[in-house]
Order: structure tokens, then C-alpha cells, then sequence
């Protein structure tokens, strides 16, 4: 365990070292000069598009064969019983999700998460139930990843995890330290109920998978490049998570001419 | 007096603005019944629902402007054939895309949330939530005024610009043929016809 343990610390130091010149890769832009529209960066920095691309494709497979069959079923089931399983996943990141908001400096937001955590628990049937939504204790989701980007931690380079799908080097620290200290997991694990671990991982999946059915398959079925879209998509969705701004303010505004409609 | 007077003038001032955000929802709230109420209408078979869709997109998207926006930097180099071989193309697959997303929302009810208009930009932001038995999703409208006509410009899902993937994603593909607008409208044409092969089966 001790072992695991020292390889598992040197494998972030490691990661966190590359982070140290994601900021350079961050540099990546397109020229103003190529449109004639507006300027904003719509390049991500891929240099292992390759290899991404060969993980994204079996990604892409397992989610046709396994996640998303799953996914639909779930979908079948009574809407009630659909969102107890979602409050009750969504109840057990609230923990960590306090912290990184403490660390993040949103002190209002993390006494929400915690009095949202306490009620839910509580009142709500081991979270079962979002009680805290009916008296104003909205869900704030914060990761590491966000955390690391509010001090300064550049995206880095774009990876494609198998089976966890998209991330990108800052990103994917930020997982492993959620793996690392999320309390739930830490518990179970103490308890000799490590088992829970994968299935909660599991869960979560299939749950965050049900939503997006439509969306996933519009996406997947009108792309011409159907990698380029999805990394893009990423990009856009935790640039928004981090900013923790309304999508209509941060969503760069495309300077679309109509004059010739 | 004086307290009446403000109260009169405020109201001239908010009333215009009042009027241009009705004026604006109204107009996409029946647009967007026209989407739903063809996927609806069991009478129409799919070829026919997808063609009153694409009728409605075409006449609505800003889908000239939205195609030489995803184009990029391969706009300037392309004769002025491909450009309209392109743009025809990608009315097609705007349509396509947007046809496929509502095609999931049909069976569900949606309501035009909120709207502002962004000074700056001369943009309309309209947010519609789209309700499901176990939860919602929220769709930002982005609408431009031209010629006193309303254009849709841009469709935010989840924080995800419609427009803004499309160009990444052209713009990857237009890497491989060198920025070639011609080549792509090749592969622009096998993309709507999978597209549409899948929506309309």
C-alpha cells in the first residue's frame, strides 16, 4: 500500500511539474488576421492528437456498446427513482466540493455546500430527497481542476482518458487529487468497503450519461469531425465551470455578418 | 408632482425596451412551435417533418453569415462558386444538427425563461429551459436584428456555443486538405447525407 502510495504522490508531483509550463502551451492562438470576424482562440493544444484520437475511438465504441445502452435504460426507469439516484451521487461530492470552494477563496458558496450537504442528509434521506433546492441552497459544483485553474494552473496539453473520456493535464491532476482525498472514498475504504468506490464511480456515469442522450447523439451523428467537437465542447464547458460567469458572458460572441441573409 | 413626473419618465424610457424584448420572444417562441409542432405531427413522414424544419431554419439562422464565420481562414482562398456551394452545403448541415437536438426536446415543454439584449454587441439573449420529468436544460438563443428582421446567430447549450464547435471542428477537418474549401465541400456533402440518412430512418 505504502508503495502505491509513493508512486501514486511522485506520479502528481510529476504531473504537477508538466503543469508548470502548461502555461506555455496555453500561448497557442490563432492569428487575427486568418478571419475576417472576430479574434478569440479556437485552437487547443493536442500535440498527442494521435494517440487521443486512437483512445477517443475506443471511448467512443465502449460508450455505444456499454454506456449508453445502460444509460437508456436508466432513462426507463421512474423519474422518482431516476432523481434519488441523481441527488444521492450529487449529495456525496458536496464534501470536497466545499473544500475546493474554501480554497477557492468563495467562503458564502462552501457554507451553502456544507448546509446543503447537512440538510440533504438529514431531512433529505441520506440525500435522496434535494430538500436544499426548495429553501434556496443551490448545487455549486467545484473540482480541483477549477481550483488549480483559479491559482494560475494553465489547461496544459488535451488528453483523452480511457473510459473517463476528455481532459487535459491540469484537469486530469485535479482528478487524481479528488481520487486521492475525497472523504466518502477515504471512508469507505477504511471500512473495508472499497468495492463502492468503483460502483459510485460507475453511477455517476451512467447518470451524467442519461441527461445527455440527445445531445451526445445529435452531436455524434452530425460532425464531420466528431473528435474536434467533442474537444471543443470540453473546452468551452469547463472554461465556463472555472469563470463560474453566465454562459452568455463568457461564450466568445461570434461577429456573424447578415447583411447578404 | 414632482415623484409623478419621474414615475411617467421611467416609464417611457422601459417601455420601448419592454415592447423589443416581447416583440423578440414572440417571434421565437413561434419559430421554434413550428420546429416542434412538425416532429409532432404525425401526419408528415420524416422526410417531410425534416424539410418543414430546414424551411423554418434556413428562414431564421443567420446561416450565411454563421457558414463564413465556421469557415475561417479558408473563406478568402475559395472562388466564389465553392463559397456558395459551401454556404448551401452548410445550411444543410446547420439544419441537420439543429433538427437532430430537437428532435429530443420534442415530447418535452420548454418556456422562454428570460431575455436581455446586450447594448454592446446588439445582441439578443434569449434563455429558453427545456423541462423534463427528472430535471432541465437551459438553451441560450443568441438573435440579431437586421433589416428589421430577426436572425438567429448562435445556440448555447450547457455553455457550449453551436457556432463556436462547428468552427473548431471545421476548421480540424479543413487542416487536412490544406484549407481547401473545395475539398471540404466534399466531405461537407458525405457528412449530410450520413446526417440525414440517420434523421430521417
Amino acid at each position: 500500500m505504502n508503495i502505491f502510495k509513493s508512486i501514486f504522490l511522485a506520479f502528481i508531483i510529476l504531473l504537477f511539474s508538466l503543469n508548470v509550463f502548461a502555461s506555455a502551451s496555453d500561448d497557442v492562438k490563432t492569428d487575427s488576421d486568418d478571419f475576417e470576424t472576430t479574434v478569440y482562440e479556437d485552437e487547443v493544444y493536442d500535440p498527442f492528437e494521435g494517440v487521443n484520437r486512437a483512445i477517443f475511438s475506443f471511448n467512443n465504441s465502449a460508450d455505444k456498446v456499454v454506456l449508453e445502452p445502460i444509460a437508456k435504460g436508466y432513462k426507463k426507469l421512474p423519474p422518482p427513482i431516476q432523481s434519488g439516484v441523481g441527488n444521492f451521487i450529487n449529495n456525496l461530492k458536496l464534501p470536497l466540493a466545499a473544500v475546493n470552494q474554501l480554497l477557492q477563496g468563495q467562503g458564502k458558496n462552501a457554507m451553502e455546500s456544507t448546509g446543503r450537504f447537512l440538510v440533504n442528509s438529514t431531512i433529505g434521506i441520506f440525500g435522496l430527497i434535494d430538500v436544499a433546492d426548495d429553501i434556496g441552497l443551490n448545487q455549486k459544483e467545484e473540482d480541483f481542476g477549477q481550483t488549480l485553474a483559479t491559482w494560475g494552473v494553465g489547461d496544459g496539453f488535451y488528453i483523452v482518458l480511457p473510459l473517463f473520456g476528455p481532459s487535459n493535464l491540469r484537469d486530469t491532476t485535479g482528478m487524481l487529487m479528488t481520487m486521492m482525498t475525497d472523504p466518502i472514498n477515504a471512508y469507505a475504504a477504511s471500512q473495508g468497503e472499497a468495492w463502492a468506490i468503483p460502483m459510485r464511480t460507475a453511477a455517476n456515469a451512467i447518470d451524467q450519461r442519461s441527461q445527455i442522450i440527445d445531445e451526445v447523439n445529435a452531436l455524434r451523428n452530425n460532425s464531420v469531425d466528431y473528435y474536434a467537437a467533442v474537444r471543443s465542447s470540453y473546452y468551452q464547458n469547463r472554461k465556463a465551470a472555472i469563470m463560474n460567469t453566465d454562459d452568455d458572458v463568457l461564450t466568445p460572441l461570434p461577429l456573424i455578418s447578415i447583411e447578404f441573409e | 408632482m414632482l415623484f409623478v413626473k419621474y414615475f411617467f419618465s421611467l416609464i417611457i424610457i422601459f417601455t420601448p425596451l419592454n415592447l423589443k424584448a416581447d416583440e423578440v420572444n414572440d417571434w421565437l417562441n413561434k419559430e421554434i412551435n413550428t420546429i416542434i409542432s412538425a416532429y409532432q405531427n404525425n401526419n408528415l413522414t420524416n422526410e417531410n417533418k425534416f424539410l418543414l424544419i430546414e424551411k423554418t431554419i434556413n428562414n431564421n439562422f443567420a446561416g450565411s453569415g454563421i457558414a463564413k464565420f465556421v469557415a475561417g481562414k479558408s473563406w478568402n482562398g475559395a472562388t466564389k462558386d465553392t463559397k456558395l456551394e459551401y454556404i448551401n452545403l452548410f445550411k444543410r448541415h446547420l439544419a441537420l444538427n439543429i433538427a437532430s437536438m430537437m428532435r429530443g426536446y420534442s415530447d418535452q415543454n420548454y418556456e422562454l425563461v428570460n431575455s436581455r439584449y446586450d447594448k454592446k454587441n446588439k445582441v439578443t439573449l434569449i434563455d429558453m429551459e427545456i423541462f423534463s420529468e427528472t430535471g432541465s436544460i437551459q438553451v441560450t438563443w443568441r438573435v440579431k436584428k437586421s433589416k428589421e428582421r430577426y436572425f438567429v446567430i448562435d445556440l448555447i447549450v450547457a455553455d457550449i456555443s453551436l457556432v463556436v464547435t462547428k468552427r473548431s471542428e471545421f476548421n480540424s477537418m479543413l487542416k487536412n486538405t490544406n484549407y481547401n474549401l473545395q475539398d471540404f465541400n466534399i466531405k461537407l456533402l458525405e457528412q449530410n447525407n450520413s446526417s440525414y440518412q440517420k434523421l430521417i430512418n
